[in-house]
């Protein structure tokens, strides 16, 4: 199990020191299989995803709710979410296919309120928006409303950019090797080594690699932030969005401790080791900032453990290819920086894995999702992985020790492979979790299937909001709220909902309110059969000898 | 036989649900003006339910309501504020019956019953238009109300409940 241990029994056979080019050119064609690997994953993950825009925050409420037919076109818009959001972009598409850009909106907690700058004529138009929530992740939707008659529609296009996702996914991956193996080779260096800096010049081109990949990052989460190609990267606008999302903190404190770590190595020795222990806390500080588990509740769990998590990584992950080259060297230091890592590495790695684990949990939720969610197959890919990795090591030790007696040039040999292997078992561990970025987790997934279908109806008589909870099919709650045409309370004597879906042939489900005494009105128990778009009709029965019915349509999900 | 089929079939295809399924007025047209004796005609009880009260809501303009007692029922009135005064006889008429209520009789599913009432309507109702007289059904454990009005330009015959309605006819 304790591969660091194998590793010193190894170097107990290696008699030739110091690092060979040979050793370099294998470590180069691992890394080149290694990326050819990872977008192989990706691709996969990536076309295994059922729903890309269900992601984080959900659309519960449009008005104009979509499909809807108003009779003249109206002064503002607004969209409700599931959490509050920031709009990136919205813009109007009239029957014609000309877009209007909607710059001004106002944010009242989940619901961005837009004003309609233009007099729209008849037809068809398509309220097309783009927001991002806490997480750092964008999603985008359309609503479809017409004036006076529909028309044929005007097409608007929300595909999935494949080349913009793997220019995100690469900056991920080489952000993660700047900060994981640049960082945390950084710390191993100053903390662990002391002495000799073996692989000092990986660690900095790691580094290196990073300080390029995160302002592009920056680039790409902006673009992917607009919905725009890559062709529009050099725009100033793009880079703006980008830093205003989450991800700009991720990207500024990932800057940070770049820096930190280049210049622990480059500076004097004197002042290396705070520096790399800064750079060391920058790392957890920076993954904490944004992403999927960052932004799950609650937060002050959820953002210490991303931190403990990358932090951890960081430390484990930088000491594999300095210890591996020092074991390598068999130098006097060496056996020193073996001790020193052996004593701290065993509470690092129960730290991370603890914290991972409690992620995990409150990401994955249920054991199912792991298989039927595309986040929880890249988390089972990724513990695969893991389980390599630490077994790798308990392999290796049984044959190398075998094979001690085989002479030095052959146990090095060996050795060079385990650790290429291990870096491409790293590597590729590093393409999983940046695989993350475009699956939403099923816990946000579980948020958005609870997301209630509501409608908002208003008539000359009377005006009801229905929200029918979950917004799926099966079995449901409908909550209502009345009130009369003009805004006053409308006190009924009965209330019935009645949902009908004429073209499947269903008789029209009729269920009477009753009223739990909160001022609204409930139907419990009620199961709706099929998804698709029903329509909700209220029968108020405003006095004796008065009864108001007022209907629209209300979109309901398959389960 | 052609000559008797036709009607027939017409008869059957234009006139049918309405007629038999709904409570509606026995007469469906007068002139304003005149004195209008109302028959409800009361087809079945409620989804199969005996019948234990008819409550109909009579509407402005219609004055003077006397209803006629019905062995077997409670008969009561509620009185009320008209929204306007009327001049039916020279001396101005300000209240007067705005609701009939027929309780405590029991007319069973199987059976057919009418509810009988007469009334003014006020010379200055709108010829050409329709008035609607609300009924409030009651059955054992049920209650059907054919109190739906159609708005302006809805079909009558898309409502499930309508409520009885009374052409009017120009003043004689």
């Amino acid at each position: 199990m304790h591969w660091w241990r194998a590793a010193f029994k190894r170097r107990a056979a290696v008699s030739v020191g110091g690092m060979s080019v040979v050793y370099f050119q294998r470590i180069e064609r691992t890394v080149g299989r290694c990326f050819g690997l990872l977008a192989a994953i990706l691709l996969l993950a990536v076309l295994a995803t059922p729903n890309q825009a269900l992601a984080h925050a959900a659309l519960i409420k449009a008005e104009p709710a979509d499909g809807a037919v108003l009779a003249q076109a109206p002064a503002q818009f607004s969209l409700t979410f599931s959490e509050p959001v920031s709009p990136l972009v919205l813009t109007l598409v009239r029957p014609d296919g000309t877009p209007v850009a909607l710059t001004s909106f106002r944010l009242d907690d989940q619901t961005v309120a837009i004003d309609n700058p233009q007099k729209l004529g008849s037809g068809t138009h398509v309220l097309s928006w783009r927001v991002i929530s806490a997480d750092g992740h964008p999603v985008g939707g359309s609503v479809l409303f017409s004036v006076g008659a529909p028309s044929q529609a005007p097409a608007v296009a929300e595909a999935v950019d494949l080349d913009l996702r793997s220019a995100i996914w690469t900056g991920k991956v080489l952000l993660y090797i700047g900060l994981f193996l640049g960082v945390g080779g950084a710390f191993a260096l100053t903390w662990l080594a002391q002495g000799v800096r073996w692989g000092q010049r990986f660690v900095i081109s790691a580094i290196l690699c990073g300080l390029v990949a995160a302002p592009l990052s920056l680039g790409f989460q902006g673009l992917d932030a607009l919905g725009a190609p890559l062709a529009r990267l050099a725009q100033p606008v793009v880079w703006r969005t980008g830093l205003g999302t989450s991800f700009g903190w991720t990207v500024l404190i990932s800057l940070a401790a770049l820096g930190l770590g280049l210049l622990s190595l480059a500076g004097p020795r004197t002042g290396a080791r705070p520096l790399a222990l800064a750079g060391l806390v920058g790392v957890g500080a920076a993954l904490a900032a944004s992403g999927h588990a960052s932004a799950a509740e609650p937060q002050w769990l959820t953002r210490p453990m991303v931190f403990l998590h990358g932090a951890g990584i960081a430390f484990w992950a930088g000491a594999l290819l300095p210890l591996g080259l020092a074991l390598n060297s068999q130098s006097a230091e060496a056996g020193a920086f073996l001790r020193r890592f052996s004593r701290t590495i065993l509470p690092v790695v129960v730290m991370l894995a603890a914290a991972g684990i409690v992620l995990a949990i409150i990401q994955v939720q249920t054991p199912a999702a792991l298989v039927d969610t595309a986040y929880g197959r890249l988390l089972l890919i990724k513990l695969a992985l893991l389980v390599f990795l630490f077994t790798l090591a308990a392999v290796n030790r049984w044959r190398l020790t075998a094979l001690a007696e085989a002479g030095a040039t052959e146990v090095r040999r060996r050795l060079t492979r385990s650790i290429s292997v291990e870096m491409l078992i790293v590597l590729l561990i590093f393409g999983v979790a940046a695989g993350w970025r475009f699956t939403p987790p099923p816990r946000a997934l579980a948020i958005a299937a609870a997301q209630p279908a509501s409608i908002h109806i208003h008539a000359l008589k009377a005006m009801a909001d229905i929200e029918i909870a979950p917004g799926h099919t099966g079995e449901v709650t409908a909550s209502i709220v009345i009130m009369t045409g003009d805004f006053g309370p409308l006190d009924a004597k009965e209330v019935t909902l009645v949902l009908s879906k004429p073209d499947s042939g269903i008789e029209p489900i009729k269920r009477p309110a009753t009223k739990p005494g909160d001022g609204t009105w409930r139907v419990d128990n009620l199961v709706i059969p099929l998804p698709g778009r029903w329509t909700a009709r209220l029968d108020i029965l405003v006095s004796d000898f008065e009864v108001v019915k007022i209907e629209a349509p209300i979109d309901i999900r398959a389960d | 036989m052609n000559k008797y089929l036709l009607p027939a079939a017409a008869c059957l295809v234009l006139g049918t649900s309405a007629a038999f399924a709904h409570i509606t007025l026995e007469t469906q047209e007068a002139a304003v003006g005149s004195t209008y004796k109302a028959v409800l005609r009361v087809p079945h009880g409620c989804d199969g339910k005996a019948t234990i009260a008819v409550r109909v809501q009579i509407p402005e303009g219609v004055i003077a309501v006397k209803p006629m007692p019905k062995p077997g029922w409670t008969l009561q009135v509620k009185n009320g504020k008209y929204e306007k005064s009327y001049q039916p006889y020279g001396e101005a008429v300000t209240s007067g019956v705005k609701e009939v209520d027929w309780s405590g009789g029991n007319l069973p599913d199987e059976f057919y019953d009418e509810f009988v009432f007469r009334g003014t309507l006020a010379a200055d109702l709108p010829a050409g238009q329709k008035i609607y007289f609300p009924v409030v059904q009651e059955c054992e454990g049920a209650t059907t109300r054919w109190i739906e009005i159609p708005a302006t330009g809805q079909d009558e015959d898309a409502l499930e409940d309508p409520a009885p309605g009374l052409n009017l006819l120009p003043k004689k």
